[in-house]
Formats: structure tokens, sequence, C-alpha cells
């Protein structure tokens, strides 16, 4: 496992639809470990998983660890929800940049909005029906250390 | 050597609510209203029914209840065409792309006059039923949509990080809110006229944070039709018109966000888009009289004005709140009171854009009058202004 796991008790309000490709995405993060695609032709990764590199459309890819480390490019919280989100309203929403220089957008789970470019972590959310994922601050400003050590 | 094209009429419904229930008894339907108007843009351009011969239409909402709507009208209108008759759609900038359908039939010599034109009806369905459909048009839906992202979401986010970077503050960017509703004052097309302070502004609930409920768009129904003709037509007719001077199109390859981290909030598409049409006008920011770009909430007014050379980086909120991008400012942005204030029929808002700057460049803008109006800027956009379509317009007396 690369990524702390935490638990949900309920279903996923829009679950994401799974392909050939994709599931094993979605099955690793079930299982706690973040990775993607990786180009064998030009060694970048992509994000989110595609079965060819949108760099230089070579379909010669493999599947590579992600690190689950980076920081807040900017984050929102939403209160005019779609039908399937309203009983989840308000929830806040945020954009990271990975530290191996891969933006995502996913959940921010934090009472407190952080500051922007705060250090974040990735952490795999376990739904009844499945998995998501989610960015969360790490607990203290200074993270140097803890960074370098895997997650206990 | 391409034709030069001209905007010689248009008609358009006030923007507003103008959809009925579907258990109405009595029904206000889309062929119905867009015909009205297609006969009414004609006698505004001064041009005969058998002149045209080509209808370039934005795709109706789902909601239309008539499909195939584009060939449904020229059925209805009784019109051959000898050019192309289509049904273009793109997100907010689908009016924009249809524009240029009937431009391009016409620059290709294909016919002399042209109609872009489209109607937008959604009122009547609810925003949260709206919303599913919505929040599927905008990010990845397997991959951004299961957080619950929204459209107008992403532009927070866009808020956000110009708060943060450039020092700004809500307030600069609620004042973008304050200006567009005087602005719309003054425009009987407009959805909301009744002036607000930035004190409503800021404490009307909150939608997506930092952005509250006037900084948002409204949802609209709206229509308009616009009557396109090749410069030689529009010049024989002996009225003023509006020429096309300078038109780019941009897109980064990327939609909401770059997966490559890159400046978000420096709009690269509109920058890009708009050095283009410059470049093909011939002209700079500051030759630019007025500007109507496709913003649907303040911080992306301000955002595009920086990238269309407007005001420097890190500026455009402070010049707005001091009263510049105002009418009788040094650059009036979006004197029609913009997409929170005229409103916001998504597919047909880049039409009436059109409409505001064939106003202006006409001198018949009323109240709202930009004085000695010559040369104006359009934008359209796809995404988080991922793509931008930019014109640049110019009054021929
Ligand atoms: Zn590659």
């Amino acid at each position: 496992m690369n990524l702390p796991v935490i638990s949900i008790g309920r279903k996923r309000s829009f679950p994401p639809r799974v392909t050939a490709h994709t599931e094993r995405f979605w099955r690793s993060l079930e299982n706690g470990q973040f990775e993607t695609s990786q180009c064998n032709d030009c060694g970048k990764k992509t994000f989110p998983p595609k079965p060819f590199c949108p760099h230089c459309w070579s379909k010669d890819l493999t599947w590579a660890p992600l690190g689950r480390f980076g920081r807040l490019y900017s984050q929102t919280v939403i209160h005019a929800a779609p039908a399937v989100f309203r009983s989840e309203a308000p929830y806040r929403v945020c954009i990271v940049d990975l530290d191996e220089g891969l933006r995502l957008a996913t959940l921010l789970m934090a009472d407190q909005p952080p500051v922007l470019d705060a250090r974040l972590e990735i952490v795999a959310l376990r739904y009844l029906d499945g998995p998501l994922f989610a960015a969360r601050p790490l607990p203290h400003s200074s993270h140097l250390v803890s960074e370098l050590l895997p997650p206990s | 050597m391409p034709k030069a094209v001209a905007i010689l009429g248009a008609a358009a419904l006030p923007v507003g609510k103008w959809q009925t229930p579907s258990d109405s008894p009595t029904q206000l339907l889309e062929h119905e209203v867009l015909a009205s108007l297609v006969v009414d843009a004609t006698r505004d351009g001064g041009v005969e029914r058998t002149d045209i011969g080509s209808l370039a239409f934005s795709l109706p909402r789902p909601y239309t209840q008539q499909k195939y709507f584009g060939t449904f009208m020229a059925n209805y209108l009784r019109l051959p065409c000898g050019a192309c008759v289509s049904e273009t759609m793109g997100n907010g900038m689908t009016a924009g792309l249809a524009f240029e359908a009937a431009c391009n039939e016409i620059r290709l010599g294909r016919t002399k006059v042209a109609l872009a034109l489209g109607i937008n009806f959604e009122t009547a369905t609810s925003a949260a039923e709206h919303m599913m459909r919505s929040m599927r048009t905008t990010g990845d839906v397997d991959f951004h949509v299961p957080f619950g992202f929204t459209p107008i979401s992403w532009y927070a986010m866009d808020a956000a990080r110009y708060i943060h970077e450039f020092k700004s503050s809500r307030e600069e960017l609620a004042s973008v809110a304050v200006k567009n509703r005087r602005h719309a004052s003054l425009n009987p097309l407009a959805q909301f006229r009744k002036p607000i302070t930035l004190e409503e502004v800021l404490s009307q609930a909150p939608i997506v944070e930092p952005l509250g409920l006037y900084e948002v768009p409204p949802r609209s129904d709206g229509a308009v039709c616009l009557v396109l003709a090749d410069e030689d037509v529009a010049r024989a007719s002996g009225r003023p018109y509006v020429r096309i001077r300078g038109r780019g199109f941009y897109h980064e390859g990327a939609h909401q966000i770059n997966e490559i981290p890159n400046d978000m909030i420096a709009l690269l598409a509109a920058r890009t888009a708009g050095r283009s049409a410059y470049e093909e006008a011939g002209v700079t920011p500051e030759d630019i009289d007025l500007a109507e770009v496709y913003a649907p909430c303040t911080i992306i007014e301000v955002l595009v004005s920086e990238a269309l050379g407007f005001a420097p980086r890190g500026k455009g909120a402070a010049m707005a709140k001091a009263g510049e991008t105002t009418l009788g400012g040094r650059i009036p942005i979006c004197t029609s009171g913009g997409l929170q204030s005229r409103g916001h029929p998504a597919y047909v808002t880049p039409f009436y854009s059109f409409v505001e700057v064939m106003d202006q460049l006409r001198n018949r803008a009323g109240q709202r009058q930009v004085q000695n109006a010559r040369l104006a800027v359009t934008s359209a956009e796809l995404g988080n202004y991922n793509a931008a379509l930019v014109h640049v317009f110019e009054a021929v007396q």
C-alpha cells in the first residue's frame, strides 16, 4: 500500500465507469495502491491512466506507482450541487499538483480551507460499492522527514 | 482571396424566462419564436428572403422537443438554400461556431447572404435536473464528475488562485457584477436590470466559494438571428454595417485542467486567439473601443481582460474596481450587462455578444452607447477557457 485507506459507509454518488484499461487503476486503488500508466517509449506518466501515451501517441505502456504527495493549486466549496450530490453539499473540491509533475482534481477532505500551495497527500476512499480517491492536508506544515517514510 | 464578411442586421429576444412548462395548456414554441426573429432580422438588414443562401443554427437544448431543428426550420421558413444548412454544437462556444459556419459560407463564395441563428430554451427544467446534464459537460465524466465538480466550480478555483497569487480580493472581483448590472440597467435585452450595490453582491448566498449568487450566471432563455453578408452586398446597401476585421481561434489541447501543471489563470487560449485576431486586424489592444467577452463568472471577465491585453497581468480586478471597464471608462467591457446580468442562454450567448457589438458599432446602443465606437472585440470559450474564439469588428459608416 502506498496510500492511507479510509472507509466510507455508503455508496458513491456518481460511480465512475470502468473500462478494460482503467479496471486495473480502480482495483489497485481499492487496495491502497496509487498507480497510473507510463510510456515505455518516452518514459512519461499520464493521469488519468490511458491505453496510449498522450505525449507521443505510443501504445506501448506499463503501470507505474504514483507518489501520493503534492500541493494544493486551488480549491472551492460547492454549495449548489447536482441532484445526486445534493445531500453531500456543501463539499470541498480541489486541484492538486503531484510532486511527480501531474495535475489532478479531486475531493479535498479538510474542515478548514488550507492555504493554497499547502502540502497535501492523496488517500484512497473505500466506499461500499468501490473506491474513489481524495486529497487531504498533511497534519503539520513541515513534512520533509515524514514524506520520506512509508506510511505506517 | 477570401471575401470580407459584414454583419448587416439582427433581431434578438430579450433574455429571460420564456420556456413554458410541459404541462402548460398553451406552449411558447421555439420554431415560432425564431421564425419571427428571422423576419425581423432580414428587415433590419435590408435583405430579401431570396438573397439568403445559407442557415447556420446553434443546436437547441435537449429540452427542445422538435429535433433536427435546423432542417425543420428551413421547411418552416420555406427557404431553399444553395449553401450549407447546418446545426452546430460546442458548449458555450456553440453560437460562436455557428457564426463562423455562416461566415465561412460567405468567405468561400458559396452565398452572398447567410443567417447565423438559434434559440436556447431551458428555464422550465429545474436546476437540479439541468445540472445532472451540465456536470458532465466539464471535466472528465469518470475522473472528475464522481467528486461532484460543476461547470462553475472550475471558475471558482480560478478565483481562489487569482486572489492568492495577485493579492486580490472577493470585493475586487465582485465589483465586476455591480458594473455589469449597471450596464444591464441600460439594455432592453438584459434579464436583470435593477441596479445592485457591492454590499448586495457580497451578501448573497455562496454558490461556489468565493463566488455568490450575483457573481455566477443565471439560467436563461434567449434567441437571436444575425444577418451576415459579403462586404460587397453590405457596401451596396448604403447602410452602416459592421465588418469582421480579424479572428483567432486556439485550443490548448486540455479540458478544464492540463494534466501537466500550468498557469491555469493565464488563459493561454484567449491570449493566443486574441493575438491572432489582433494580428489579422492589424490593431493592438490599445486601439479597441469596447469588448464584449464571454465571461460566465466575474473572475473570468477579469482573466479575459488580462489575456486580451486590456489590463496588465494581475491588475484586471483592481482595474474593474477602479471603473476603467465601466461605460465611460478607459475600455468598457460587457456593455450589454455580461453573462451575470444580460443573462446566459448558453448555446446562444455569443450571438448576444455579436448583437451588442453591432448595436454599439452602428451607434444605436441608446443610453449605453460608447462614444465614437469604431473597433470592438468579442470572445467565446470552451471548458475553463481551454479554447477561445476571438473576433475584432470594425464600424463602417
Ligand atoms: Zn510517450
